[in-house]
């Protein structure tokens, strides 16, 4: 137990957070008492655990202007954007700032729900921030949010395994099958379940591929010769017992699981892995190493898709410039800087990745209590790297019925016919896009 | 079927047969249990028990208001919409099962009618109606609609058992010498006690479990119900599951019920052994 | 309880609705007493129940009528029964129709048989009867979204015990068949006590002396059972019977966790989500709800009308 406690906090705020918090909330009751009728700008947002230190640093920042209170969503993505859109289709007032999963922005934006970024605004919010997080802030040629943080899945392997990671999938399936003749670990394991995780790998190999599933506006559907060769490879490396049996139903933390477990040799997934390894396994820690995402054909042709949640500003708020002016400090520099350190969630703006400070510059670095970008992510550059050229998911307000319907065509991988499963697919997401007919 | 005669050997029969029952019920309650009892480098090496005991998970749900202040919700939500439901089910029962008015079939109907719709489509105009009447995210709130769904089955089962209460037995014990009140209290509830606290178990089981509603008309702690708090359980990053600490929260919500059936099945049992059946 | 009382209940319980209405010499004034007293007892639920839904009910059935998607505000328009043709000739509903109509038939009837055998077993053991009748009730006071979740985690390789013990290589939760009969399992398992509750306070109606009586006149156990008790308790398994249906007719939560829908596993109230909530798609979410609806009524009207006098408030029933 004591084993647990011990490592639990590698990931808890620790003490400069603790010292931080209680100055930031004393303050903060302070300005509140003081403060001229309180106004309050409502962050509805995913629950994130150290998200409130976030929200009191940026109150002690507001002097005592507005109280900015966090209105924490539930866990899960649908979840999420079901609580705010039920709120802002009924006109909700008290919605100011909006934790924007990125592929929802063009479907908020779309139905009128939230504020363009104009002005000076706009110029801070799009401030050395890295390309692919910012055109999933951007609809139509027009910013509609901040980014607040990213994610990008990486090749994760053991190297006792494979001393070199594969570069491509064509490399990674004969890696895997030679490794399952010599009775090895073998296993390729990735999001098959019936969710969104599967788009997202489908999507990825799509755009390593240099495919495209819809047209640049997201108007018409594509599905050209990338997409069929995409729907080969995930056919090819579903059914020939090269990943785990349980694919159709794995979602990210089964992944995760799976390859804790020692069943697989690659692992296709966000950076959370390597937290989590390093907090259930410290010992093998050393040899749980991570690779940019595969390409097809060439290597380096790898394009990994786009995670992370953008800040919006709801049309209907009362206090626009104070929910604008809020939603610049939660997702600062600073501050993207603790979440990426407590959270676990990757920047957006590119600095913050090179910044050698430790959490507390006072104090020398220290994994356990004064992390620093360094330490907790050691595959910052790779990160980095990736998303420079990373694939953004199809841009389009019906994309939650694309969604939805591409999970079910492609479930399970291993039925699939390239040129039928493309066919049914161009007709399908037709219809989802015009959001005509039934989703299933 | 001489009660009276009671052997070891069908005692014994008896313990086998409770067994396969206790087994049947309790292993995946079990298994839920023990994956809260798991470290979280152990929780999927699909072991049965767990092969090193932590306390932490329930130390982590214990050490914050976001189990707390729901687990309070939730026992008082259910337990006022349980009184409340089961008191005007046995009204609308006792007219229905006794007395004659026209109307009777409609209300059933429609009562039946609103057990089947599907609520998923009930949320969003329920949420703007509460909003409208500054109902949402407070205990009314939550406690309207549960007596409304809890309603059809309260009714339908108390008109039930009512129908088959024999009445007559009132009329009699009067004639013995009995006040009304003495005759209700000694021949029809004991009668009655039976539908009664089933229909009680059943609706606060029903309060207590809601996911729907207490997700969606509720925003903050002031309303929100244990299994509604679950969905906001954080794992150490946003794509880990908090299976451990949702485990644990599961096995300490199961208590209240356990506790609510020990205390109630005894009203069950003396509503039979005082009535018409000497066990 | 008094020794006339328990004449009275043996000699008057065998004839169930033959004897007549204590009610019927009385006077009209005491028939408009009885309705004024009617109307004041069902008048609190009535209103309740209305208020709560009748807006909610009648605007579903409107959006059903609409094409109307939120994200698309400006397209809405009346479209008469569009939505409806949209609907029924799609083969994903009727995919997920057979799915669910296969799993309610299916985990009712498991359910209502080992309801039954539950409930006579908390009815009639002779050793800790406190003990079984708490123990049955816990499965169906764990919150279904959580023993789903450990269902889902009791059949993953590797990670499971029933995996481990029964699945060997193969992956349970990726087939049709295996998931639906775990589904299947998850659902009796979670609500046969529900079965067996109601059915036990029916048993708990069956007169002993009645089956004392049976006994002696030569009746064996099996004749007692279909003879004497179910008779008596046909009111007990209607109303359990009927329920369960409703209720199994709109399963989510245990496929929701379990399969999330995959290989053809996701059940009617599924797709409302997806289209209704996910898609934001009123129109065809609201008239995928209707139909819902329509479906279950019609499933209760069989039953009822099966059951016949055995409905509250329907008149065979004989009304006291």
């Amino acid at each position: 137990m004591g084993k647990v406690n011990a490592r639990r906090r590698v990931r808890s705020p620790g003490r400069t957070t603790a010292v931080l918090g209680a100055t930031v909330v004393g303050a903060g009751l302070l300005t509140a008492c003081g403060s001229e009728g309180g106004m309050k700008v409502n962050v509805y947002y995913a629950p994130e655990d150290n998200f409130q230190s976030v929200v009191d640093n940026c109150n002690e920042q507001a002097n005592g202007r507005y109280q900015i209170v966090y209105n924490k969503l539930p866990r899960d993505a649908d979840g999420q954007r079901e609580q705010m859109v039920r709120r802002l289709a009924a006109g909700d007032e008290s919605l100011d700032v909006l934790g924007l999963d990125v592929t929802w922005v063009p479907e908020f934006a779309e139905a009128g729900w939230i504020e363009e970024w104009t002005g000076a605004n706009k110029a801070e919010a799009t401030e050395d921030v890295l390309p692919g997080p910012l055109e999933t802030a951007t609809w139509d040629g027009k910013l509609y949010a901040a980014t607040k943080n990213t994610n990008v899945r990486l090749l994760w392997y053991d190297d006792r395994i494979t001393p070199e990671p594969p570069r491509t999938w064509d490399e990674m399936i004969s890696m895997s099958r030679e490794l399952r003749e010599r009775g090895e670990p073998h296993e390729i394991l990735f999001t098959g379940a019936q969710y969104e995780g599967l788009v997202v790998t489908f999507n990825s190999i799509v755009e390593s591929a240099g495919g495209r599933i819809l047209s640049e506006d997201g108007q018409r559907v594509v599905m050209d010769d990338g997409a069929i060769r995409a729907l080969e490879i995930l056919k090819e490396v579903s059914s020939s017992g090269l990943t785990d049996p349980s694919l159709t139903n794995m979602q990210e933390d089964d992944v995760r699981l799976a390859f804790q477990g020692g069943s697989g040799a690659f692992q296709l997934n966000w950076p959370y892995v390597y937290a989590s390894y390093a907090e259930e396994k410290p010992d093998e820690l050393e040899h749980f190493k991570w690779a940019p995402y595969p390409g097809v054909g060439t290597p380096g042709s790898g394009r990994t898709t786009i995670g992370g949640y953008n800040l919006a500003v709801s049309a209907s708020s009362q206090h626009k410039p104070e929910a604008f002016e809020a939603a610049l400090c939660l997702r600062s520099a600073e501050n993207q800087k603790f979440s990426a350190l407590n959270d676990g969630v990757p920047p957006t703006i590119e600095s913050v990745y090179t910044d050698p400070e430790p959490l507390d510059p006072s104090q020398p670095p220290d994994p356990e209590d004064n992390p620093s970008m360094a330490t907790e992510y050691p595959m910052k550059d790779t990160i980095r790297e990736s998303l420079k050229n990373a694939a953004v998911r199809p841009l389009t307000p019906a994309y939650q019925n694309l969604s939805t319907v591409m999970s079910k065509v492609l479930s399970p991988p291993s039925d699939i016919d390239p040129q039928g499963t493309a066919e049914e697919l161009r007709e399908q997401l037709a219809d989802a896009l015009d959001s005509k007919g039934v989703i299933p | 079927m001489v009660m009276g005669t009671v052997t070891t050997a069908r005692k014994t029969r008896w313990a086998l047969l409770d067994i396969v029952i206790v087994v049947y019920a309790l292993i995946p309650v079990l298994w839920i249990a023990s994956l809260s009892f798991k470290t979280k480098d152990t929780l999927a090496d699909g072991n049965f028990i767990p092969r090193e005991w932590t306390l932490q998970n329930y130390a982590d749900i214990f050490a914050t208001n976001e189990f707390i202040r729901p687990l309070i919700n939730s026992i008082g939500i259910a337990t006022i919409a349980t009184v409340i439901a089961v008191g005007l089910g046995m009204m609308a029962a006792y007219a229905i099962a006794r007395l004659d008015f026209p109307g009777k079939r409609a209300l059933v109907g429609v009562s039946l009618l609103i057990a089947m719709f599907p609520q998923i489509s009930l949320v969003t105009p329920l949420f703007n109606i509460e909003r409208e009447l500054g109902l949402f995210d407070t205990w009314p709130g939550l406690i309207l609609p549960y007596i409304t769904f809890a309603l059809p089955l309260g009714i339908y089962v108390l008109s039930a058992f009512f129908r088959e209460i024999p009445w007559e037995l009132e009329k009699a014990a009067k004639m013995d010498g009995a006040t009304p009140a003495q005759a209700f209290r000694r021949v029809i509830a004991p009668l009655a006690a039976p539908g009664v606290f089933t229909t009680a178990i059943l609706v606060f089981i029903f309060c207590w479990n809601d996911f729907l509603f207490a997700i969606s008309l509720t925003s903050t702690e002031a309303a929100r119900t244990v299994p509604a708090a679950l969905s906001f359980f954080t794992g150490t990053s946003q794509f880990e599951d908090p299976t451990g600490t949702i485990a644990a929260a599961a096995v300490v919500i199961t208590i209240p019920i356990v506790l609510f059936v020990l205390f109630f099945q005894r009203r069950i049992v003396a509503g039979l052994t005082s009535g018409a059946v000497k066990g | 309880m008094s020794e006339t009382a328990e004449r009275q209940a043996t000699s008057e319980r065998p004839g169930g609705p033959a004897h007549a209405k204590p009610g019927k010499a009385a006077l009209s004034e005491g028939k408009k007493a009885e309705r004024r007293l009617a109307l004041m007892l069902c008048a609190p639920a009535a209103i309740v129940m209305l208020a709560v839904t009748g807006y909610p009910i009648a605007y579903s059935i409107w959006l059903s009528l609409q094409r109307y998607d939120l994200r698309f505000p400006d397209e809405r328009q009346f479209v008469g029964l569009d939505n409806y043709v949209a609907v029924l000739s799609n083969s994903y509903w009727w995919t997920a129709f057979g799915t669910t109509m296969f799993l309610t038939v299916v985990s009712v009837a498991i359910e209502l048989v080992l309801g039954m055998a539950l409930a006579l077993a908390m009815h009639r053991t002779l050793v800790g009867r406190g003990l079984v009748r708490t123990v049955t009730l816990v499965p169906y006071g764990i919150v279904t979204v959580v023993a789903a979740f450990s269902w889902y985690y009791a059949w993953t390789p590797d990670v499971g015990y029933l995996a481990n013990i029964f699945a060997g290589e193969g992956a349970p939760l990726t087939d049709r068949w295996p998931s639906l009969m775990i589904i299947v399992l998850a659902e009796v398992w979670k609500t046969t006590p529900f079965m067996a509750l109601l059915l036990l306070a029916g048993l708990a109606l069956v007169p002993d002396d009645l089956l004392k009586a049976a006994a002696m006149d030569g009746a064996n156990a099996w004749q007692r059972f279909t003879k004497v008790m179910i008779p008596v308790m046909k009111p007990a398994i209607l109303v359990a019977l009927l329920f369960r249906t409703l209720d199994a007719f709109r399963i989510f939560d245990n496929i929701f966790v379990l399969t999330g829908g995959s290989n053809d596993t996701s059940s009617v109230s599924m797709q409302t989500y997806n289209n209704l909530i996910k898609g934001l798609n009123l129109g065809i979410g609201s008239t995928m709800a209707v139909l819902i609806f329509i479906t279950v009524a019609i499933i209760a009207v069989i039953f009822v009308k099966l059951f016949g006098a055995a409905a509250p408030g329907s008149d065979q029933g004989g009304k006291r």
